[in-house]
């Protein structure tokens, strides 16, 4: 016993100095190699005043772990960017470090992700729009800018029926023509489930709502969620983009006041109805709703959450901070008046369509959000060019919102526990919304190859995450296991990083849009569990000129069954402006 | 799911360590260990506390390591891939389902005996040091690696070129293991495979001590190698992070030499130490 306190003091100066020379060794050595895969481009660049060399380029994408087809399909667009003469080096970054990489620092090259997309085309707004280049975010992370594509993006926004439609084929168009991001496919949503103990709503799975109104059989109370990515049980903030992923649990946790629909149908749901007359929206709220504390929910809560959204810092009047999360959805309220407790008037600058998808955010209770308006600093986190405010970089364990489920507990990396809000309004008599049906939904977070077992095996009854394309088919379904599949408008792509030359030119992103084998890559990497496509929106915003034939209407891929014709692919980048060297490699200016 | 992994692990290493007790250790030695156990505990007890510390760091390390990581460390995936590329794809010529089976097996089960052996085996020794040496190992293995995990973010193989590997990848193959080894380690620790520094280790003491346990040497080198090997095959390990843990291992090997029996606490503390133990009557009841 004595000798135990006194032996790590003992011990400590060799470890201490073992670990020093070490770290500096290792320092030095991690120096080289780093050095000689990147930053020598800008010091050759000082040295030797002619930068024109075989163009490198860093595909930046998730690990197996995280995204087994995105890394898949990185690795089949290596090969072929290799083949014509381009040097492809990988930097695989974990999903939060990823969004942090790509979304708020954007120092990536070229990125191969799962866009969120959106049911409705008004996504692009947000995506693609130049004034949103600086920011960090999903909007415009591509730093992509175009005048004329900014006008058709605002003109779709201010329409509606046929006239909207014809300008969203204008944008689609247009930005089939720039391949700002090259979309590639819109995987399939397959889930597994247990049909011995809920009835599940096929299409609702894709929202929120598949986990409400699920008439349990009469001894069920517990609904056993498992779920393959771990940022939940983490951080259940609705503001952090680089903890946001796919998984339905903060939505609900908080609600909004109106809510979509998997057929994207925009109805009511913390608002009892609205009015849209000219530009403004006249909504009356539910009475006597409770955040999850007590506390009461009204138009302040409502008025102050969309005040927060548009600028995190309401008391510095110089700069602006807006949340880095559904800043298109907020860009459209112009603002807001409360009427009285239950009413309220958002003056939006927007046609209807979209302005009643601005109704879509999370409310955020004043009473605790108003003190995440100071900035946050010390070591550890993200920084946002918007303004790193608290609000965006809390994890808001416990968070208190005022949805249909409540936070009881979690274990971080292994689970998260939820259970249903009694003083939610939709469990009211008279109110003929979807409810939470069970008392408890517990979340535990699964290794992607164990999460189909689990539902199999019965200790668990949903698979949230939706399954990998290597297993969909070979799920057991003899027993009580089902697999199901939802609507799906997410989608992969590759994206630019267009502020740097040569991503900045049109001509040359075409170009890689070519190489892409859009049909070969579907078979290949997503077992046909997926579709391909020439334009990144749901199948009813497809114009006829950009639907899928058997070939990219607008950049057919340069080859056969994955096979690139190098011919052909290096006249194409000729004709574009750029040159080959003797060697066959791809010369560019960067 | 974890619990169930836990009780085969428990399982086997409760079948194996009897065994191997009576095969590579005999009688003789378990009989003289039990009249001078108090002895050995009392010599080998700050050792064993230096490994319980460093355990206990990493254990902590888990939930902010990752975090420190993010702010400090290097990413090293794209290197480890450009240097040596497909290497680890040589395994395909071999791929069986057999094969895949038992790299699995040795990969958890024979990688968590391979640990535990040697320590029962060492302290049975009457010369302590060799057990003194073995824990010292084990704490700097353990102590170095945590340093160059959080210095050093890289994934392996697996989470790079899971097309290629996918009929011998441990998580497809048998996804309930990655409950086991998600508790101990997250998947951007590769660099070095403490499975191959830490078997090493074993393999390396198993030569230094093949007079006293003949039977043990050769055992201990094909079950290490086959960890190393297994890492590889598996997928979870860059051929550059085995060989990584190789260096380590004989780095920790030739330190713990050098660093046992440096100080002795009777230097140190002298009388006091004495007069302590003068006061612990317990220590001494068989003397």
């Amino acid at each position: 016993m004595n000798g135990g306190s006194a032996a790590p003091n003992r011990t400590d100066p060799g470890d201490g100095g073992l670990s020093v020379s070490r770290r500096g060794a290792l320092a030095a050595a991690a120096g080289l190699t780093v050095s000689t895969s990147g930053c020598i481009r800008q010091v050759r660049d000082i040295l030797m005043p002619d930068n024109i060399h075989q163009l490198s380029l860093t595909i930046t994408t998730l690990p197996t772990d995280s995204d087994r087809e995105s890394i898949r399909l990185s690795r089949e667009l290596a090969d072929v960017f290799e083949a014509v003469g381009i040097d492809v080096s990988f930097d695989i970054r974990s999903p939060v470090d990823f969004r942090r990489t790509v979304l708020y620092d954007h120092e990536f090259d070229i990125c191969i992700v799962e866009h969120p997309g959106g049911t409705d085309p008004d996504f692009l707004y947000e995506a693609l729009h130049s004034v949103y280049t600086d920011e960090s975010g999903w909007q415009n992370p591509f730093g992509y800018t175009n005048l004329t594509v900014d006008d058709s993006l605002e003109t779709q926004r201010q329409l509606e029926g046929e006239k909207r439609r014809e300008a969203v084929t204008d944008v689609l168009e247009a930005v089939a023509i720039e391949q700002p991001f090259v979309p590639i496919c819109i995987p399939d949503q397959h889930r597994a489930v247990r049909t011995d103990r809920f009835d599940w709503d096929e299409r609702a799975l894709a929202t929120p709502q598949g986990y409400l109104d699920l008439d349990p059989t009469p001894d069920v109370s517990t609904l056993r969620v498992t779920h393959t990515d771990s940022r939940p049980t983490t951080n259940l903030n609705p503001l952090a983009v680089d903890y946001r992923g796919q998984g339905p649990f903060v939505d609900l946790l908080y609600d909004s006041l109106a809510t979509e629909t998997a057929d994207g149908e925009i109805e009511p749901w913390f608002a009892r109805s609205w009015e849209w007359d000219a530009g403004t929206i006249d909504v009356r709220l539910r009475t006597d709703c409770p955040f999850h504390d007590g506390e009461p929910m009204t138009a302040e809560d409502v008025a102050f959450t969309y005040r927060f959204l548009a600028d995190m810092h309401p008391d510095d009047a110089e700069t602006s901070a807006p949340a880095p999360r559904y800043r298109g959805l907020v860009e459209a309220v112009d603002s807001v008046d409360v009427v009285h407790r239950d009413r309220l008037e958002l003056r939006i600058d927007a046609g209807r369509p979209v302005g009643e998808r601005a109704l879509l955010v999370p409310i955020l209770p004043a009473h605790i959000w108003r003190e995440r308006a100071s900035d946050a600093n010390g070591p550890g986190g993200a920084t946002i060019a918007q303004g790193t405010t608290e609000a965006v970089v809390t994890d808001n364990i416990e968070p208190i919102g005022s949805g249909p489920f409540q936070f009881v507990s979690r274990t971080e990396g292994d689970g998260l526990t939820l259970e249903r809000f009694d003083g939610h309004f939709t469990l009211r008599s008279g109110v003929a919304l979807p409810a939470p049906s069970v008392d408890e939904l517990t979340v535990s977070i699964d290794p992607p190859g164990s999460a189909v077992q689990r539902v199999i095996d019965d200790t668990a009854d949903v698979t949230a995450s939706p399954l990998e394309t290597n297993v969909v088919g070979s799920v057991d379904q003899s027993g009580s296991t089902r697999v199901l599949e939802s609507p799906s408008w997410s989608f992969y792509c590759l994206g630019f990083n267009a502020r740097d030359a040569p991503f900045s030119n049109p001509r040359f992103r075409r170009v890689i849009a070519q190489l892409i084998d859009k049909e070969w890559l579907v078979d290949e990497v997503f077992r046909g569990y997926a579709r391909p496509i020439a334009t990144p929106v749901t199948e009813e915003w497809v114009p006829e000129s950009l639907e899928w034939n058997g070939t990219d209407p607008e950049t057919p891929f340069l080859g056969t069954d994955g096979e690139v014709d190098e011919d052909a692919v290096e006249a194409a980048f000729e004709s574009a402006g750029f040159r080959y060297d003797e060697q066959g490699r791809l010369r560019v200016r960067q | 799911m974890l619990a169930e992994v836990l009780t085969q692990v428990a399982l086997v290493i409760g079948i194996l360590l009897p065994v191997s007790v009576l095969v590579f250790i005999g009688r003789e030695r378990l009989v003289r260990t039990r009249a001078e156990w108090r002895d050995r505990l009392r010599t080998n007890a700050p050792v064993i506390a230096v490994l319980l510390v460093v355990l206990l760091i990493n254990r902590v390390a888990r939930q902010t390591a990752p975090k420190l990581s993010r702010e400090i460390g290097i990413h090293l995936t794209a290197t480890f891939y450009n240097v040596e590329g497909e290497f680890i794809l040589l395994f395909k010529s071999v791929e069986t389902p057999e094969l895949t089976a038992y790299f699995a097996s040795v990969y958890v089960f024979g990688y968590t005996f391979l640990l535990i052996f040697p320590v029962i085996a060492y302290f049975m020794l009457s010369d302590t040091r060799i057990f003194r040496r073995l824990l010292t190992a084990y704490a700097l293995n353990y102590a170095i690696g945590l340093v160059l995990y959080i210095l050093i973010i890289a994934y392996g193989p697996r989470n790079v070129m899971p097309a290629e590997l996918t009929e011998r990848m441990l998580y497809d193959t048998n996804p309930q293991y990655q409950y086991l080894t998600r508790e101990v380690n997250t998947n951007t620790n590769v660099f070095p495979s403490l499975h191959t520094s830490l078997s090493a280790t074993v393999a390396a003491f198993a030569s230094m001590t093949r007079s006293a346990y003949p039977k043990w040497f050769p055992i201990a080198v094909v079950l290490g190698a086959s960890v190393a090997l297994s890492t590889m095959y598996l997928g979870i390990h860059w051929g550059i992070d085995v060989a990584a843990g190789l260096v380590l291992a004989a780095t920790c090997v030739v330190l713990s030499d050098k660093l046992v029996d440096r100080w002795s606490l009777s230097d140190l503390f002298g009388d006091r130490l004495e007069r302590l133990s003068d006061r612990l009557p317990w220590l001494h009841r068989e003397e």
